[in-house]
């Protein structure tokens, strides 16, 4: 009973904190409104309201189920007793701090000077738009419920009786998509792989046409992290190099085709927009070359930091008043030109769309013959041991800065396509936040996975872009995605075949089975042939 | 056997790690189709002395030399272009790969894909065990099957020299004796072998020449048959009194 009790009250202040700090910041009042909107309709008055309480019911029953779940499922009384001091004490915390904020109101102190959320009306909100006393019984009355309920249904669906459901479900789904005739039909035929690879291929160069304006800079923007991320994917993913200073390549890239055509800077240099990309992405391409000369004698996280510093060095040298006759300093260069093709110019965004699905592909296309060849295994190698790849012949040196050279020459390619789109590339382009995002890209993504790279920059860049609404809490919820993805899915969204290997090495009971049989079997053979 | 130039010579070599002097002056000659083994306790530097020779390690001192033509400046991964192959300690496996990607890189520096493929098949044919695990990740093997993994590893290089670290460590008697057993068949295929081993009795039973090592000198050598009846080594390093 102790430990139920203990159980309980730790898991009740938690979320007591938890919830009284997101209220504080507003979290509950957008949520609300979103929901609202959303769920009930919008014309009834108490929608946001009605959200609200459902809200807080969940995060109740939350509450409730946390704190029974890893002690007395055993025992009716104990799971109870564990959701009940869960919900009671999340209620008395989260019912004393409504009746401090309704002081507030009550005696028209306005206190947005310290918490830029908290207007009269917004605490008004969280009161359910009643008197601070009868608020904080409901608040206190509701989460005891709830944490009661919680504990109920914990009890119910007892300890990993829900994984086994979700099991069950999940081989009944394959059974009977094994059993249908269109998996039969599937798997003799031979050439499907190449059908659906053909499919996407059409529905990528569909895409745009379909797409207004906005979606269609929007994607174009998802694409350019595509490409970072299979560029980042060689070096830390397929090489095992970890890069924190990425944007250093996307910024040369950037700059290399702004200097080269843009009338501002260096006019006398000006050239058309084709062979400025090319330079471009050859000098990203030298840069990761020189770059990698003095660093890749380091290893693991010395690598990390100093190429951290190289990609600031990178961002303080062209907003630098050093260099500012040339980069314009922390104004940027301004009016990049756009390409054109045959006397038609190219520079609206369904065109740049296009071209940033072409340099996907071709990305996607030298990412895959890298892998298969030489150099790709080579890659592999070097990520698992070092100093035996030496030992089996590989020169660790030249492989290292061919991997940096090839994902510089892909950052830049993203670099050119993203400073002649926006006609504009200013040294904030090149903040760290950048390195960190194509990183967390291909983390959520999946290392070393080729679709993963793209879901994981639709998840990161496409769906903040999706719930605009919710702008202000779009990091809070990316810290949040990012903690739960690695306790969750360590591997990522689409792992490759090998990450997932890598991820979950302690669960292989069936190779387990083998290798004692494999001892067995061996013992026998010796013991033949000595005969 | 012995016949004039060595194969493979080391004269006077020191290695440091920092301050500490690992290797203080080995000398030491393997001529072509020995095996010739390295015998001595824990530290002191059997494991050093072939890391030095291929390359791994570079030595502040002395010099080492394959067919006549010094080898301790070149880089590791050149050493091993030169037919020098090495069985790393602790057997050292790619465990996230799988065996026959492990043997593929084996032969990394070879681009002859025909001749790759009977190598392959030698291995296979040497270890049956392999061919049966050949898509199963290195990392699931047993221990036997992991030494027998690198050993066949180092062979995909087609080796004139291997170098072999240890290859009794941590593995069950009878699996022992298959090893050494292999290791001979390798050396009657015409493949030279430096063995270090702390395992000396079985060492020296299928060894032509045999190196003592203490505290980072030589101090004994002799044939292994010589050295099988040493009343010192076998005092030492043969549990006999």
């Amino acid at each position: 009973m102790g430990d139920n009790i203990r159980a309980g009250l730790i898991s009740g202040i938690a979320f007591g904190v938890i919830i009284i700090i997101t209220s504080l910041i507003g979290f509950f009042g957008t949520v609300s409104a979103l929901l609202g909107e959303f769920l009930f309709d919008p014309k009834t008055q108490p929608a946001a309201l009605y959200s609200l309480v459902l809200i807080l019911a969940l995060l109740g029953l939350w509450a409730g189920i946390r704190a029974a779940k890893p002690v007395g499922t055993d025992r009716w009384s104990g799971a109870l007793v564990s959701g009940a001091v869960a919900g009671l004490s999340t209620g008395l915390f989260v019912g004393i701090y409504t009746l401090i904020i309704g002081g507030f109101n009550a005696r028209g102190l306005d206190i947005r000077g310290y918490l830029a959320q908290m207007s009269p009306d917004a605490i008004r909100f969280l009161l359910f738009q009643l008197p601070p006393a009868t608020a904080a019984l409901s608040y206190f009355l509701l989460f005891t419920t709830t944490g009661l309920a919680g504990g109920f249904l914990a009890k119910t669906l007892g300890r990993g009786r829900l994984k086994k459901a979700n099991q069950q479900l999940k081989s009944k789904i394959t059974e009977l998509w094994e059993s249908t005739s269109v998996a039969v039909w599937l798997s003799k035929f031979p050439y499907t792989q190449y059908i659906v690879y053909g499919a996407i291929i059409i529905l990528a160069l569909l895409l745009p046409i379909s797409l207004g304006q906005y979606w269609n800079f929007t994607l174009g923007t998802v694409g350019v992290y595509v490409l970072m991320g299979l560029g980042i994917n060689i070096v830390v993913g397929m090489a095992g190099l970890l890069d924190l200073g990425y944007v250093a390549f996307f910024a040369v890239g950037a700059y290399t085709v702004g200097l080269l055509t843009s009338p501002q800077q260096l006019s006398q240099f000006q050239i058309d927009f084709w062979p400025a990309a090319f330079l471009a992405i050859v000098i990203a391409a030298i840069t990761g070359i020189i770059l990698g000369f003095p660093v890749l004698r380091l290893r693991g996280d010395y690598l990390a930091i100093v190429t951290l510093g190289f990609g600031e060095i990178i961002r303080i040298l062209v907003r630098s008043d050093l260099l500012s006759d040339f980069t314009g300093g922390p104004q940027g260069v301004r009016q990049i030109d756009g390409p054109s093709l045959f006397g038609i110019s190219l520079t609206n965004d369904r065109a740049y769309l296009y071209m940033i699905i072409l340099a996907i592909m071709l990305a996607i296309f030298v990412t895959i013959r890298f892998k298969d060849s030489r150099v790709g295994r080579a890659w592999v190698a070097m990520r698992e041991d070092e100093t035996v790849s030496q030992a089996m012949g590989i020169n660790t040196y030249t492989t290292k800065l061919l991997a940096f050279a090839v994902g510089a020459a892909f950052a830049g390619l993203g670099g050119v396509l993203f400073a002649s789109r926006n006609q504009y590339i200013g040294p904030e382009d090149a903040n760290l936040l950048v390195s960190i995002n194509v990183l967390a890209v291909v983390i959520v993504g999946g290392m070393g996975s080729i679709p993963g790279v793209f879901l994981g920059a639709f998840v990161l860049k496409g769906l903040p872009e999706i719930m605009r609404q919710l702008q202000d809490y779009r990091i809070l919820a990316f810290g949040a995605l990012l903690v739960v993805m690695m306790i969750v899915r360590p591997e990522g969204l689409w792992p490759s075949q090998r990450r997932r290997l890598e991820m979950h090495e302690e669960e292989l009971p069936l190779e387990e089975l083998e290798e004692t049989e494999a001892i067995g079997a061996l013992e026998a053979a010796l013991e033949e042939s000595t005969k | 056997m012995e016949n004039n130039a060595p194969v493979l010579e080391v004269i006077n070599l020191h290695t440091y790690y920092g301050n500490i002097h690992a290797l203080k002056g080995i000398t030491l000659s393997v001529h072509k189709g020995e095996i010739v083994t390295l015998i001595g306790a824990n530290g002191a530097g059997k494991t050093t002395t072939l890391k030095t020779i291929c390359g791994l390690l570079k030595p502040r001192l002395g010099e080492v030399y394959h067919e006549g033509r010094m080898i301790n400046v070149l880089k590791a991964h050149e050493i091993v272009s030169l037919g020098i192959s090495m069985v790393p300690e602790g057997r050292g496996i790619f465990s996230r790969l799988t065996v026959l990607e492990n043997l593929d890189l084996g032969a990394y520096i070879r681009t002859d894909r025909v001749a790759i493929n009977e190598d392959l098949d030698r291995v296979f044919s040497l270890f049956p065990r392999l061919k049966e695990r050949q898509k199963q990740v290195a990392g699931t093997l047993s221990g036997g099957e992991q030494q027998m993994l690198a050993i066949g590893r180092a062979l995909m290089a087609r080796p004139q020299i291997l170098l072999m670290d240890e290859p009794s460590m941590g593995l069950a008697p009878i699996l022992v004796e298959s090893i050494f057993e292999t290791i001979k068949t390798i050396n009657q295929e015409g493949v030279t072998v430096l063995l270090v081993e702390q395992n000396a009795l079985m060492a020296l039973s299928i060894a032509n020449r045999g190196y003592v090592l203490q505290t980072g000198q030589i101090v004994l050598q002799d044939t292994a048959a010589n050295l099988q009846i040493n009343e010192m080594v076998q005092k030492a390093y043969l549990g006999m009194e």
